[in-house]
């Protein structure tokens, strides 16, 4: 007989084995999805996870949906482990491609070194300023975070659609709801010949090792940490508890402008009706399979990026729809939610012999 | 009509823990029922399970011979079974009829009459109007009682009833209790209180980690009796030694208020006292008088005017906790798993809450670990914290444990100043033994203790000077030889 037992701690490895065991349970759970589809299972699996980065072309373009991730998830990580729920990162990302993408507007029809950098922090000040809302309100009038993160999204998805069908829509563009594109010196510059990668990745490798400075080996992680689990404890301790919890905010909603900065001043060029495909909100899934932790995060970016990826190379070769790759994003969340009960419970073999 | 309820071989297996082991027992109306145990033995699984909260995992409950299938509190009302329980089930900003009628199925009028019924022939008095919040402890109590009463319950089972109640409140209460006891309701009654158990009831069942120890008349047993059975070792009474204390001061606080914007908290009003060293001020008060209140503002949670406290001749009183600490004050809230400890986060962390420069924890911003982790060790060993691993979260610490760890990381830097706040609440014997030898050291290395404690034979056993604080003002100061129990009782409500 099999018998469930609490486990006395959650075992180290253990926490780093379920991801992993989660996305197996994916790739199993999505074969079966694809055989009751009518495709062969290894086949499609293959086609949803090899294919699309078996060149150098498709290895870039991972990179390049991994890059948004690891930054928004790496902010994320800040606020999920003290205990603040960002839901809106996607609202983030978007105000702050709103205010970089204005900047760089600015600079249209000019040349300079200095541009990129004040729109690059234009961006980062755009989703502090998105984040300091949910951040302020929950410190000071108690409103639940979640809420108002999640529904400030749609305001500033919102608020983009009126700016680019409006007043900053491209006068020679015929009424497409686009801006005009940016110069030159406003574009992140692209590293290879060909390829799409930029060099938001080193902003996103900047974010992961900064992060992991901060909060692992610092006082004011330190606090951070405290602060979340606690204010009552924090303020016990005699840190400013409060500041702590806009301070985090603050720290995720810059990697999300960041990310939202990437997203324009990449291979687009300008600002349009959806500067992402969701990446903020994937971006939780990530921050979790990852484990919170800077290097976890990386790997679960690249995972995650590849079902962006997988959906689209589905829909050429299976005529799948994309949608395909929320499906296992949403699988993984599952799975990997499922499996972390063997965090603190074990499986135990009870036989006749003691 | 008599009443028969029985439990029968009832066994409840949470993971890692047996809370009921096979606990059968059998109650008849007419007799009040003690059920006695620490925290931890078992009595609130098995409450819980009569109460229909918990499902028992084997065993059968009967009531006149019928067994009963509590499978939800609901199951358990409409087989009239009442229960109050330690904490109140009340809506605080919801008037006290208003509180009454939400899970009544009668009509207004009729529930009206019925509790006029009820509290006209119980000598009840509490105003239906106003809103909860107002009302006392022993009086929000009462509206618990009066709900299960319109019900007319066959059984009354009372969860750790006194915890909250003046020595008058108690008094009445048990009146209440014996009256309903002779009008055929069986009474069961859940406490830790051996002097309770001897004044009301009747007879007396003790459990212990789970398993029923005894049945017994309360006749053949007296307190250390049941006790000992509690407990299941010989208690060692500890005494505390009377000697000179040094006519230092060290901590003088002067005309200090507090005004809340927080309705639901007490303020305080001209606080003065003064505390040499040695010395141990005991203050005691019913919990929500001003002590959590007067806990912040010693600690320096809440800042006050810098003139207010004077400590060691220098003036703290707009200092943070963490800078008070640099003048050698320490403090140990009360509520161990939502303050003074993270209990998510490990051993070693939680000790690096306790932060003074020249422990050099952070330098130049950075977490100096192994300095943390060597501190750490120092405390484990000297404050017998049973644990080798201070990598392990700290909620995997017994309370008793987490206690100990708490009061080392506090003491273990000597200051001359302690500040607890309830710091046995909820542990077992021997821990609280353990914490009460340990404060009692620290008086004798001539540092100072204010225990703001709701235990007032830990107060009597501990302080040399008592005071009471009742809505935020504190009575004089008196000598702990001149104090009583029942004259504590009657400051604390509000006495002369």
């Amino acid at each position: 007989m099999i018998k469930i037992v609490k486990r006395d701690q959650p075992s180290k490895a253990i926490f780093f084995f379920t991801p992993v065991l989660a996305i197996f349970l994916t790739l199993i759970a999505g074969g079966i999805i694809f055989y009751i589809l009518g495709f062969k299972p290894f086949e499609a699996l293959k086609f949803f996870f090899i294919v699309p980065i078996a060149d150098k072309y498709g290895f870039s373009e991972l990179l390049l949906k991994a890059t948004p991730l690891c930054l928004i998830a790496i902010g994320l990580s800040f606020c999920f482990k003290s205990n603040n729920w960002n839901i809106g990162a996607e609202g983030q990302l978007t105000f702050g491609a709103i205010v970089s993408g204005g900047v760089a507007l600015l600079f249209y029809d000019q040349e300079g070194f200095f541009i990129l950098p004040i729109v690059i922090l234009a961006g980062a000040i755009g989703g502090m300023i998105y984040a300091s809302i949910p951040a302020i309100l929950k410190t000071y009038f108690n409103t639940n975070e979640i809420l108002v993160s999640l529904m400030l999204v749609y305001v500033s998805k919102l608020i983009l659609d009126y700016l680019v069908v409006g007043p900053w829509s491209n006068p020679e563009g015929f009424n497409f709801p686009e801006t005009r594109q940016f110069s030159d010196s406003a574009r992140l510059p692209l590293l290879f010949e060909g390829l799409r990668i930029h060099a938001g990745i080193f902003l996103a490798l900047a974010a992961v090792v900064i992060s992991w400075f901060v909060f692992y080996k610092t006082y004011l992680g330190f606090q951070m940490k405290v602060s979340g689990f606690s204010l009552k404890t924090a303020k016990y301790a005699g840190y400013k508890g409060k500041k702590m919890i806009i301070l985090v905010f603050l720290i995720s909603g810059a990697c999300a402008g960041l990310a939202g900065v990437g997203e324009i001043t990449g291979p687009i060029g300008q600002l349009h009706r959806e500067v992402s495909p969701d990446y903020g909100f994937t971006a939780i899934i990530v921050a979790f399979l990852g484990r919170l932790h800077p290097v976890g995060i990386i790997f679960a970016s690249l995972v995650v990026a590849i079902t962006y990826l997988g959906a689209e190379t589905a829909q050429i070769f299976m005529q799948i729809p994309k949608y395909t790759g929320q499906v296992f994003q949403g699988m993984i969340l599952f799975f990997l939610l499922a499996s972390d009960y063997l965090l603190f419970f074990k499986f135990k073999l009870i036989g006749s012999k003691k | 009509m008599n009443t028969n309820l029985k439990i029968s071989n009832v066994t409840k297996i949470y993971p890692g823990c047996v809370a009921n082991d096979n606990v059968s027992l059998e109650f008849n109306s007419g007799k009040i029922y003690a059920l006695l145990g620490e925290n931890g033995a078992g009595k609130s699984t098995l409450v819980k399970i009569l109460s229909g909260v918990v499902i028992p995992d084997e065993g059968k409950i009967y009531l006149n011979k019928n067994i009963l299938k509590l499978n939800s509190p609901s199951d358990a009302k409409k087989n009239d079974i009442g229960m109050v329980f330690q904490h109140f089930n009340l809506f605080e900003t919801l008037s006290v009829f208003e509180n009454l009628i939400i899970d009544s199925d009668e009509q207004r009028e009729n529930l009206k009459e019925k509790i006029d019924t009820i509290m006209k022939k119980y000598n009840f008095s509490v105003d239906l109007d106003v809103p909860v919040l107002n009302l006392s402890a022993g009086q929000k109590q009462k509206v618990e009682i009066i709900r299960c009463l319109i019900r007319s319950p066959k059984v009354l089972i009372m969860d750790e009833p006194t915890s909250v109640l003046t020595e008058q409140e108690t008094s009445e209460l048990f009146l209440s209790l014996k009256k309903f006891s002779e009008e055929g309701i069986l009474i069961i009654y859940i406490t830790h209180k051996l002097k309770e158990v001897m004044q009301l009831c009747d007879e007396v069942a003790v459990m212990r980690r789970g398993k029923l120890v005894s049945v017994s008349q309360i006749n053949n047993e007296n307190i250390e009796s049941l006790a000992n059975k509690m407990v299941g070792q010989d208690l060692k009474t500890i005494k505390k030694k009377k000697e000179n204390t040094s006519s230092e001061q060290l901590i003088k606080i002067t005309n200090l208020n507090f005004t809340s914007e927080d309705p639901f908290e007490t303020n305080l009003v001209d606080i003065n006292f003064s505390l040499n060293r040695g010395e141990c001020l005991g203050i005691a008060g019913i919990s929500g008088n001003g002590q959590s209140e007067l806990f912040q503002v010693l600690s320096g949670e809440i800042i006050s005017n810098k003139n207010s406290i004077e400590f060691n001749k220098n003036f703290i009183g707009n200092l943070n906790p963490q800078e008070r600490r640099e003048y050698l004050m320490a403090f140990s809230p009360e509520d161990r798993l939502e303050q003074a400890a993270i209990p998510q986060m490990a051993i070693f962390e939680n000790v690096a809450l306790n932060n003074f420069k020249s422990s050099n924890f952070f330098n130049n911003g950075l977490i100096n670990e192994s300095k943390i982790k060597e501190h750490s060790k120092k405390i484990i060993s000297e404050f017998n914290v049973n644990t080798d691993n201070i990598d392990l979260k700290s909620q995997f610490l017994s309370g008793g444990n987490l206690q100990k760890l708490i009061i080392g990381r506090e003491l273990i830097t000597s200051p001359d100043l302690l500040i607890c706040f309830n710091p046995t609440w909820g542990l077992d014997v021997g821990a609280i033994n353990y914490i009460h030898e340990t404060l009692i050291k620290i008086n004798e290395q001539n540092k100072s203790i204010i225990l703001i404690s709701t235990d007032t034979d830990e107060l009597l056993k501990l302080s040399d000077k008592i005071s009471v604080i009742h809505r935020g003002k504190l009575s004089k100061i008196m000598n702990a030889e001149d104090v009583t129990s029942e004259k504590l009782g009657i400051l604390m409500g509000g006495g002369n």
